[in-house]
């Protein structure tokens, strides 16, 4: 309790945001009458709830050719296909389904990586001034200067000719992760050097506060807002380079994934067009929903955005 | 800058090393069988034998002389290869960028001052899509509806091989453009509007605004002379960041149109395991990120006089 | 004293804000009568309506903000009905405002003589270059700023905040315009500074024959700079009387918290407490507006909208209660 009269008697400050219980439902009300954003959530939620029970309910399991033994292969959609099968037999829709799992877990994991990386990095850099702060700070930049993207298929390359084969999409999310953290790590740098400086902080360093109760109380309710808002940003961006990764042939081989199915079905685009066309537009739905719900986030969070 | 070139060229010569030296790695794509004479004349041209430091040197000496080595997959030299590319895929690159801006512009500030209408909300419902979609199937689409299915357009490369489209070999360059640019053009259009309108939303809350309408100045002019020049300033330093990521950004949509541009490029040499020339994009790519970077300062300063070094 | 005549008159004055949360009724029926030649005072909490009537009269309303009702007649024309572009033409050459905040008022990007320029060249391109030129040095010079030749190439960020504010006067004063607001001209500047703007305002109102509409929270600053007074609370007016009245005898008791809020001593100091808080805008009290902070109010007042009744000559309230309570002014 003597903690939540500390938090009364902190001056207002109006650039200071202290998250306190009523503001999250302050956030969550300002989120919900954002249409876009809760239509971002519903498409997210429904993604997910599809990945965890649509296997389930998969009429063939992951990468299963037995339609071709029918003689089934490259049809159009139907009812017994209702997304076609491609030039092997794989049934399109249940393999979108198997591909909905991949693409979360790539999506979500690599995310959840890139995020905690971003996070420690971030905060050394933005609390350790000279050579450590200049160092991290240079590695940051060093990322983006990079070809990040570039770099990723070629990492996912030459380890699996290289090291090992067996990694499945974990590969992927391994990959993206390591590379997916450094615009994290800067923006929460930048964070921490602003609320760092406000006064109230400096007067409660004066008053003897540690190091640590200043990070956990101050700087990590602030640092917070942020993070969420580009998670679900990453996230959506993630998707959209395993698609590329699976579509250019760099992804590990036999998994189930969006970008696999397009790559197959740009192969023989002119014969079956629907092999690439249904999992490209469950892409663009998820991906939508991440942005919208990002957006939405960004917009509730962030008061100083609004009247 | 210096730091950061040491950094790039002291990562990609690690890569190039993972296996201990880059003859190993360039032996897997010669799937292990590698010729005598071709391994006596890499030995040569990589200082094996000589230690880590000093073959690192080398590497940058060579580099400054713009010597990346010799393609796998081709055998030439792959800095003569690459300026090719680079002009390829800057020309897509640049025409999408030039006219998403023209387009972009407009749209942005109608959409910034009738914020909530239901054009904003269209506008900014499209513009959300163009950056939800991947470039390449979007492209995809695009091959098989017009050159596919109605047969106007052509579906790779360049420049056609032998009859140029339309009669021509201009007219012929510019069909080639019309597909890969006009993705390219949505999805940094999406960028554009959605940064700019942004910006001038707040930019059009400043009192500076309302006093340049107060003095008498014509809306257009508040808006162009005044809303548009603050709220585009910022802008330009990520249209200049990423002018260096649409660099590489585009291997997708520049595979799907079999466009000879760097990400095309590199992805080819990736699969083949061409290392000289995946590492000799990865460094040209850095260095013009570096070199885009710089030059971003300098027009964000003299476009903005508070960052102006005094 | 003989009675001047009206230059503007605003009667029931409606300007709503059309956001997401709902309908903000900023300025929801202020009437106002500026005579020509005066420093009229216009005051009132933050957030009561005083700068949307300014930006009213100016029809530079920001969106989502727009004029719904009301009469604004200027000199003998209704500006509401003008078209917009007679009415640009009455901005800056008629009618010009100097805003609040002088970082954010001028535009970062251009100089200082650049935006003058700017200003004296509007609706007026007859004036060539050279000549604007040396006008904005010359008003440079007005609004008494040092060098003023160095100053016309700088940038706003390299100006004090005292001299960015008269820089801003001085762009107000381009084409010497008849009736001129000024928005809290010196809330964001150092007490020291304040007084000299505020000396400098005083000259200039006399130099250039203006008549001044002062928009401010701060009764030191209406005490010593304006002749009358209109009080506004809520987005309506709730006293108005000449300054000298309203400081001894007022019959408001929001006018009274407001005069019990000044510091004595002749010091000027932000108004603090008026107890409670300005009132939601979307869903105003009922009744009169101020009933849930007047320590008289009664149950009329929670009912009825008070009427605005003349107590004697030039002076006006909105209060059920004015006959009977004895108010406390300065003494």
């Amino acid at each position: 309790m003597s903690q939540l009269t500390e938090e009364q008697t902190a001056p207002p400050k109006r650039v200071h945001r202290q998250r306190s219980a009523t503001q999250w439902a302050v956030a969550w009300r300002r989120f919900k009458r954002n249409k876009s954003g809760v239509a971002g959530l519903a498409i997210v939620i429904a993604f997910v709830v599809f990945a965890i029970f649509g296997p389930l309910f998969a009429p063939y399991p992951p990468r299963s050719t037995e339609s071709l033994l029918q003689g089934q292969a490259g049809q159009p959609p139907s009812w017994k296909h209702p997304f076609g099968t491609e030039i092997n037999g794989i049934d399109v829709f249940s393999d979108s389904i198997w591909g909905a799992r991949n693409d979360l877990w790539i999506g979500v994991a690599a995310t959840a990586i890139a995020t905690l990386i971003g996070l420690a990095v971030g905060a050394l850099a933005g609390y350790s001034r000279g050579v450590i702060g200049g160092i991290l700070l240079g590695i940051i930049q060093f990322f983006f200067v990079i070809p990040t993207l570039l770099l990723i298929l070629l990492f996912s390359r030459v380890f699996q000719v290289l090291v090992y084969q067996g990694f499945g999409v974990n590969l992927i999310v391994l990959i993206l992760g390591l590379f997916g953290w450094p615009g994290i790590s800067f923006v929460i740098r930048g964070e921490i050097f602003r609320v760092r400086e406000l006064e109230f902080i400096q007067a409660e360093k004066a008053l003897g506060a540690g190091n640590l109760r200043i990070l956990f109380r101050h700087i990590v309710p602030n640092v917070l807002t942020p993070v969420i808002v580009l998670a679900s940003l990453l996230v959506a961006g993630n998707i959209l380079t395993e698609v590329v990764l699976f579509f250019l042939g760099f992804g590990p081989a036999n998994v189930a994934t969006w970008g696999e199915l397009i790559e197959e079905g740009v192969q023989y685009v002119s014969v079956y067009p629907w092999v690439a066309l249904f999992p490209g537009l469950l892409v663009v739905t998820l991906v939508l929903g991440f942005n919208l719900l990002g957006d939405g986030l960004a917009d509730a969070l962030n008061p100083r955005l609004r009247e | 800058m210096i730091p950061v070139f040491i950094g790039v060229t002291l990562f990609t010569f690690l890569i190039g090393n993972a296996a201990g030296n880059p003859i190993n790695l360039i032996r897997l794509a010669f799937k292990g069988t590698l010729p005598q004479n071709v391994y006596l004349q890499l030995v040569a041209y990589y200082h094996i034998g000589e230690n880590p430091l000093i073959r690192y040197l080398y590497y940058l000496w060579d580099l400054i002389h713009f010597d990346l080595g010799l393609s796998i997959t081709s055998q030439r030299p792959v800095a003569s290869e690459i300026g090719p590319w680079v002009w390829t895929t800057l020309y897509l690159q640049l025409s999408a960028l030039a006219l998403a801006l023209l387009i972009g512009i407009p749209i942005a500030i109608y959409s910034a001052r009738h914020q909530h209408s239901k054009s904003d909300t269209t506008i900014t419902g499209i513009a959300i899509f163009g950056y939800s979609t991947p470039t390449f199937w979007l492209g995809i689409i695009f091959i098989y509806i017009f050159s596919f299915y109605l047969r106007v357009l052509p579906s790779s490369g360049a420049v056609s091989a032998i009859t140029p489209w339309w009669g021509n070999w201009t007219l012929d360059r510019i069909a080639h453009l019309i597909l890969p640019m006009t993705v390219l053009t949505y999805v940094q259009l999406a960028t554009i509007i959605r940064l700019l309108r942004g910006n001038l939303l707040e930019v059009l809350k400043q009192d500076y605004i309302l006093a340049a309408m107060a003095s008498g100045l014509k809306e257009r002019a508040v808006i162009y002379g005044h809303a548009l020049r603050n709220a585009i300033t910022p802008i330009i330093t990520i249209i200049g960041l990423s002018l260096g990521a649409s660099l590489a950004g585009a291997p997708g949509l520049e595979t799907a149109f079999s466009w000879p541009g760097l990400g095309y490029e590199f992805t080819q040499a990736a699969l083949a395991l061409d290392i000289p020339t995946v590492l000799g994009i990865t460094v040209i790519i850095s260095v013009m990120v570096l070199v885009a970077n710089l030059a971003t300062d300098l027009v964000y300063g003299f476009l903005d006089p508070r960052v102006r070094v005094s | 004293m003989k009675a001047l005549e009206d230059l503007l008159k605003v009667e029931d004055l409606r300007t709503y804000f059309f956001t997401e949360a709902g309908v903000v009724k900023a300025v929801d029926g202020i009437s106002l009568d500026v005579r020509k030649g005066e420093s009229h005072g216009l005051v009132g909490e933050s957030g009561s309506g005083k700068s949307v009537t300014a930006l009213s009269v100016m029809r530079i309303v920001p969106k989502p903000g727009k004029i719904v009702g009301g009469k604004i007649s200027f000199d003998g024309t209704d500006l509401l009905t003008l078209k917009e572009d007679d009415m640009r033409r009455v901005r800056g050459s008629k009618i010009a405002m100097v805003f609040q905040d002088p970082i954010s008022s001028l535009d970062p990007l251009y100089t200082v003589g650049k935006q003058l320029i700017e200003a004296i060249r509007a609706n007026n391109e007859t004036v060539s270059k050279e000549q604007a030129r040396d006008m904005a040095i010359s008003l440079l010079s007005n609004v008494e700023i040092s060098e003023p030749e160095r100053r016309f190439n700088q940038y706003p960020h390299e100006l004090s905040g005292g001299m960015k504010q008269r820089i801003a006067i001085a762009r107000a004063l381009a084409r010497t315009p008849t009736l001129l607001f000024a928005d809290e001209p010196t809330t964001n500047l150092d007490v020291t500074i304040q007084a000299q703007v505020l000396n400098l305002m005083k000259d200039l109102k006399k130099n250039f024959n203006m008549t001044l509409v002062l928009i401010t929270h701060d009764m030191g600053i209406i005490a010593e700079m304006t002749s009358r007074v209109t009080v506004v609370y809520a987005g309506q007016v709730s006293e108005s009387a000449e300054t000298h009245t309203l400081f001894y005898h007022p019959t408001h008791p929001y006018t009274e918290a407001l005069l019990k809020a000044v510091p004595r001593l002749d010091k000027r100091k932000q108004l603090q407490s008026v107890g409670g808080n300005i009132p939601n805008l979307i869903d105003p009290p009922t009744g009169c507006r101020f009933h849930p902070r007047c320590p008289y109010a009664i149950q009329i007042c929670k009912e009825k909208v008070p009427d605005y009744e003349e107590v004697e000559t030039d002076h006006f309230v909105a209060c059920h209660r004015w006959k009977e309570l004895s108010l406390v002014g300065v003494q």
